[in-house]
C-alpha cells in the first residue's frame, strides 16, 4: 500500500475490457457492482412479471405450477442476493473510501475477487433452468424439509452452491469495509465525523459478518443432508425441521437490515444535500443505525410464530422494540427538512417516495410483531405487502436515490431532470398499485406462493390491479435506462459538485482519479466540503460566527478552529 | 361568473349525491383493510386487537405522511432564499420526546398482544368436547375423529372438517411430509404442521355459526401442487356432531375397507364382460392434481362404466359425480379414493340425460364435466 501511494502517477498500461476485467481500483470494482446488480435486477424483475402475468386471473394460463414455484423462488433470489445486497455494497465501495479520504480500499485484490464470485454465483444459481428438472424451487427461504433430496432436484443444489459463494462474497466484502473504514480514515476523519453512508456500511458490514458465516453453515449442513446422507433437518431420519428455520432466520433477519441499512444512509445523504441543513440528530442516527444491528439479531424468530416452536412473548418484545430506532429515523428525516430550503432535483424525489413507502413497510411490520395478529397474517399477501414496501418502497427507492445522486461523481455527466422525474412517477404509481392491493388480499385470506386461486375466493380484482402496477413499474424501467443511454454521451457536463453536497467524494473531480485525491480539505465535522463553501457551523448549539463563505479555508491551518470543540 | 341560484343548488345536489356514493365506496374500501368477521372465540379476541392496532396504525401513518408532506410543500426553496437556512444540527429535548413516545407505544402494544396471546395460544379451559387430528401430506388433507383417549374412531379422506359449534375443539396437527400450516382465514388463525412435532390449539366457533362452512388453505409452501391443498371446515349443532360421530364410528367398525363403490370384478384389465355396462368403460385420468380428462360423455338412461386412472404416484384420487353442475350438489356416485399410481373401474347407475359435475373428493378443485345425452 505504502509505496503505491507514493508512486507519482500510475501509467495507462491497460486499457478498454482488459482493464476492467484486471481492475482493483474500489470505483471501477463498485461501477461493476452496480451495473451487475442491475443485469439481475431486470432477470428477477422479469421473473416477477411471470409471477405477476400467472395471477392476474384465476386458473393456470402461462405457467404450469413446477414453473410457478421457479419463477417466485429465483424472483426472490436474485433480487436478495444478486440485487440488493451487491448493489448497495457496491454503493459502499465506490463511495466509502472517497468519503473517508482513503485512496482505496484495504484490500484492492480481495475486493475484485469478492465482486467476481457475483456473476459466477449469479450464473451457478440460474443455470438451474437448464437442469431436467428447473431451477431451485422451494421459496427463497428453501424450509427443509421441502428442500431435501427426496422432494426437490439438482436446481437446489445449484442454488444452494450459488448462494454460498455469494456469501463467501458478502463475507470477503464486509471484512474490507471494517478494515477500510477503521484503519484508512484520512486525517481529522473521527468516527462522529463519518458521513452517514459510511457509518451504515460500517454497521452493515458488522451484521454480514456475524450472520452470513451462519448461513454458510446452514447451507453447507442442507447440502450434506442432500447428497451425503446426513440428518440434519429431515424428521424423517431423525433430524429437525425447524432447526433450518431457527438457522434460516437468524441470518436472514439481519440480511433484512443488510438489505435497507445502507439505503438509509442514502437517504440520509441526500436529504441534507437537498435541504441546505446538517442531517438532524447525527449522532442519534448513528446510535439508532447501532441499535438496529444489535436488535436485529434477537427476532429472527418473528419469522416463526406459527410454528409453535418459539418463546412468542420474548420475540414479540424485541420485534416491537425494534421499531423504536426506526421510528427515531424517520422523526430525524423530517426535522432534517423542517425548516430547510428543498429544491426538488431527482435524488431528492426519490428519497421522499422512500420515506413516503418505507413508512408503510415500517407501519405495517409493527402488525406482525403482534403474535396474534400475526397467526392472521402470517404467510399471507400481507407480508409479501410487507417484504415489498421495506424491500422495493425502502430499498429500491433509495438505490435510485443513490444511482440519480452519485451518476454525475460516478461519470462525470448529469443525467436527465426529466427523464429522472417521469421515472419516479410511473415507478411511484406501480409500487403502490403492485404492493397495497396485497394488504387486502392478505387480510381476504390468500396465502403465498400459490400458481392459482379459485375464481369465487374475491381476490381475482385486486390481483388484476397488482398485475397492472407491475407492468407500470417494468414499463418505469424505460425512461430510466434511455435517460443512462443519452447521458453517458451528451449529458451536461457534472463539475466536481454540481449539488452543493457535504462528503469528500464532491471535493475530487468527476469522475475521480486513480487514488481520488491530489489534496484533500480540511476536516473539521461531517460536512468538510460544506464547510469549505460556507465555513464551520458548528454542532448542536450554534458556533460563533464562521469565516466570510466565500473564502475558502487556510490551507495550512497551524491550530484546529476553536468552534470544533463545540460539536456535539 | 356568477350562477344562477338553481344551477348552484342543483349543483350542490349531485355534488352530494357524488360524495354519498364516494361515502359507500369508501365503506366497502375501508372493509377491504379489516380480516373477515371472526366465527370462533379465540378469532374474535385476535379481531379486536387488530382493530386497536389498525387504529393506531393509522393515525401513525396520516400524521407522519402529513408532517412529511407539509414539509415538503412549507420549506420549498424560494427566489428570495439566498442565505442558508439556520443550520441546526439537533435538539436533545425533541430527540428524546421522539424517542419515548414510540416506545410508549410499542409498550402498550406488547403488553395488548401479549394479553390477547394468552387467550388465542392457550388449551382452553372449558372441558373438551371434541378431538380431531388434522393429517397434512403433499397435496391433501385428512381428518381423524378421535376419542377422549387419543384413539382413533374413524378418518375422513375427503377435506371436511366437521366440528360442532359453541364447543371446545382440540385439533392437532400431523404432517406425513414437509411443512404445511393450517390456515382458515375466519378463525384469524394458523398453525404450522410440522414433520416431527405434534402441533395443536383449541377453538369454539360461534353457536350462530352452526350449518356454515369455512373455506380452509395450507399456508406454507409445500411443493408443486401447494395451491390444491384446500379444505374447509362445517360447523354443525352439538346435537348433529354427536350424531356425525356415532354413525362415522359405526360405519368405520361394519366395514373394514371404505366400500361405498367398489367395483366388481374391476381388478382384471381389458374391457370387462360384466354385462352391465353398453359400451367399453370411458376413461377418466387424474395427473399433476388435475382431470386431464376435462370432460366426458355417456349414454342417457344406461348404466356405464368409468375406468379412473390416477396417475399420481402417492396421491389419492376418487372420482365423485354430483347431482348437478356445483360442487356442492349432492353426490350421486362416490367412488373408491385409491393412492396412484393406479386404476380402477366404477360403476355408474343409469343417469337421466343432463350435465353433471364430477369432482374428486379429496381435492375438491379438481373437476371435470360430466355430459349425459
Amino acid at each position: 500500500m505504502a509505496t503505491t501511494a507514493l508512486r507519482p502517477a500510475v501509467p495507462v498500461i491497460r486499457t478498454g475490457l482488459y482493464e476492467w476485467l484486471t481492475t482493483t481500483d474500489h470505483k471501477k470494482i463498485g461501477m461493476m457492482y452496480v451495473v451487475n446488480s442491475f443485469i439481475f435486477f431486470f432477470l428477477g424483475g422479469l421473473l416477477a412479471l411471470g409471477v405477476r402475468s400467472e395471477l392476474a386471473m384465476p386458473g393456470i394460463q402461462f405457467f404450469k405450477e413446477a414453473e410457478y414455484n421457479q419463477l417466485f423462488t429465483m424472483h426472490a433470489s436474485l433480487m436478495l442476493f444478486l440485487f440488493v445486497i451487491p448493489m448497495l455494497a457496491g454503493f459502499g465501495n465506490y463511495v466509502v473510501p472517497l468519503q473517508i479520504g482513503a485512496p482505496d480500499m484495504a484490500f484492492p485484490r480481495i475486493n475484485a475477487l469478492s465482486f467476481w464470485m457475483l456473476p459466477l454465483g449469479g450464473v451457478l444459481m440460474l443455470s438451474g433452468f437448464l437442469t431436467g428438472s428447473g431451477a431451485a424451487a422451494n421459496g427463497w427461504t428453501s424450509y427443509s424439509p421441502l428442500a431435501q433430496a427426496k422432494y426437490s432436484g439438482i436446481g437446489t443444489d445449484l442454488w444452494v452452491l450459488a448462494v454460498l459463494l455469494i456469501g463467501t462474497s458478502s463475507i470477503l466484502g464486509a471484512i474490507n469495509f471494517l478494515v477500510t473504514i477503521f484503519k484508512m480514515r484520512a486525517p481529522g476523519m473521527t468516527m462522529f465525523r463519518l458521513p452517514i453512508v459510511t457509518w451504515t456500511v460500517l454497521v452493515t458490514s458488522v451484521l454480514v459478518l456475524l450472520a452470513t458465516p451462519v448461513l454458510a453453515s446452514a447451507l453447507i449442513m442442507l447440502f450434506i443432508d442432500r447428497n451425503y446422507g446426513g440428518h440434519f433437518f429431515d424428521p424423517a431420519v431423525g433430524g429437525n425441521a425447524v432447526l433450518w428455520q431457527n438457522i434460516f432466520w437468524f441470518y436472514s433477519h439481519p440480511a433484512v437490515y443488510i438489505m435497507i441499512l445502507p439505503a438509509m444512509g442514502i437517504i440520509s445523504e441526500v436529504l441534507p444535500v437537498f435541504s441546505r441543513k446538517p442531517l438532524f440528530g447525527y449522532k442519534a442516527f448513528v446510535f439508532a443505525t447501532a441499535a438496529i444491528g444489535a436488535l436485529g439479531f434477537s427476532v429472527w424468530a418473528h419469522h416463526m410464530f406459527t410454528t409453535g416452536a418459539v418463546y412468542l412473548p420474548f420475540f414479540s418484545l424485541m420485534t416491537f422494540l425494534i421499531a423504536v430506532p426506526t421510528g427515531v429515523k424517520m422523526f430525524n428525516w423530517i426535522a432534517t427538512m423542517w425548516r430547510g430550503q428543498l429544491t426538488f432535483s431527482t435524488p431528492m424525489i426519490f428519497a421522499l417516495g422512500f420515506l413516503a413507502e418505507f413508512l408503510i413497510g415500517g407501519i405495517n411490520g409493527a402488525f406482525s410483531a403482534s403474535v396474534p395478529v400475526d397467526f392472521a397474517l402470517h404467510d399471507t399477501y400481507w407480508i409479501v405487502a410487507h417484504i415489498h414496501y421495506v424491500l422495493f418502497g425502502g430499498s429500491v427507492f433509495g438505490v435510485f436515490a443513490g444511482i440519480y445522486y452519485w451518476f454525475p461523481k460516478m461519470t462525470g455527466r448529469m443525467l436527465n431532470e426529466t427523464l429522472g422525474k417521469v421515472h419516479f412517477v410511473l415507478m411511484f404509481v406501480g409500487t403502490n398499485l403492485t404492493f397495497f392491493p396485497m394488504h387486502q388480499l392478505g387480510l381476504a385470506g390468500m396465502p403465498r406462493r400459490i400458481a392459482d386461486y379459485s375464481s369465487t375466493a374475491g381476490w381475482t380484482d385486486l390481483n388484476l390491479v397488482a398485475t397492472i402496477g407491475a407492468f407500470t413499474i417494468a414499463f418505469s424501467m424505460l425512461p430510466f435506462l434511455w435517460n443512462v443511454f443519452v447521458s453517458l454521451r451528451s449529458g451536461e457536463i457534472a463539475g466536481d459538485d454540481p449539488w452543493e453536497a457535504n462528503t469528500l467524494e464532491w471535493a475530487t473531480t468527476s469522475p475521480p482519479p486513480p487514488y481520488n485525491f491530489d489534496h484533500l480539505p480540511d476536516i473539521r465535522s461531517e460536512r468538510p466540503v460544506f464547510d469549505l463553501r460556507h465555513g464551520l457551523t458548528g454542532g448542536h448549539r450554534l458556533a460563533p460566527p464562521p469565516a466570510p463563505p466565500t473564502t475558502p479555508p487556510s490551507p495550512t491551518p497551524s491550530e484546529p478552529a476553536p468552534n470544533v470543540l463545540v460539536e456535539a | 361568473m356568477p350562477m344562477p341560484g338553481v344551477t348552484r343548488s342543483r349543483a350542490a345536489a349531485v355534488v352530494a349525491l357524488m360524495l354519498v356514493a364516494v361515502a359507500l365506496g369508501a365503506c366497502q374500501a375501508v372493509d377491504s383493510f379489516y380480516p373477515p368477521a371472526a366465527v370462533t372465540r379465540q378469532g374474535v379476541a385476535t379481531r379486536d386487537l387488530y382493530d386497536i392496532v389498525f387504529a393506531l396504525a393509522a393515525i401513525v401513518f396520516v400524521v407522519v405522511e402529513a408532517l412529511i408532506v407539509y414539509t415538503v410543500v412549507r420549506y420549498r426553496r424560494r427566489p428570495t432564499d439566498i442565505e442558508l437556512p439556520p443550520q441546526i444540527h439537533g435538539n436533545n429535548l425533541v430527540e428524546v420526546v421522539w424517542t419515548v413516545i414510540p416506545t410508549i407505544i410499542v409498550g402498550i402494544l406488547f403488553v395488548l398482544s401479549w394479553q390477547v396471546l394468552n387467550t388465542v395460544d392457550a388449551r382452553s379451559a372449558e372441558p373438551q368436547q371434541a378431538y380431531v387430528r388434522a393429517t397434512a401430506a403433499r397435496f391433501q388433507w385428512t381428518f381423524q375423529y378421535l376419542d377422549k383417549d387419543g384413539k382413533v374412531l374413524f378418518e375422513s379422506l375427503a377435506p371436511e372438517l366437521t366440528v360442532p359449534a359453541g364447543e371446545n375443539v382440540h385439533l392437532t396437527l400431523q404432517s406425513k411430509d414437509v411443512t404445511h400450516s393450517f390456515y382458515v382465514p375466519q378463525f384469524l388463525f394458523k398453525r404450522d404442521v410440522i414433520p416431527g412435532r405434534e402441533n395443536w390449539f383449541d377453538f369454539t366457533i360461534d353457536p350462530q355459526d352452526a350449518g356454515q362452512t369455512f373455506r380452509g388453505q395450507c399456508a406454507q409452501l409445500c411443493g408443486t401442487y401447494h395451491a390444491s391443498m384446500i379444505f374447509s371446515v362445517k360447523a354443525v349443532t352439538p346435537a348433529e356432531y354427536d350424531a356425525f360421530i356415532a354413525k362415522g364410528t359405526a360405519d368405520a367398525q361394519s366395514t373394514p375397507a371404505p366400500s361405498s363403490a367398489t367395483s366388481p370384478g374391476a381388478s382384471a384389465g381389458g374391457p370387462p364382460a360384466s354385462g352391465v355396462s353398453g359400451g367399453p368403460p370411458i376413461v377418466v385420468t387424474a395427473q399433476n392434481i388435475v382431470f386431464t380428462t376435462q370432460s366426458i360423455e355417456a349414454p342417457a338412461n344406461a348404466p356405464f362404466t368409468i375406468q379412473f386412472e390416477n396417475q399420481d404416484a402417492g396421491i389419492p384420487h376418487n372420482v365423485v359425480i354430483h347431482g348437478g353442475t356445483s360442487i356442492t350438489d349432492p353426490p350421486l356416485f362416490d367412488g373408491e379414493i385409491f393412492s396412484g399410481a393406479d386404476s380402477r373401474l366404477y360403476p355408474i347407475p343409469a343417469l337421466p340425460a343432463g350435465t353433471y359435475l364430477f369432482s374428486c373428493k379429496v381435492h375438491p378443485n379438481m373437476t371435470g364435466t360430466l355430459t349425459v345425452k
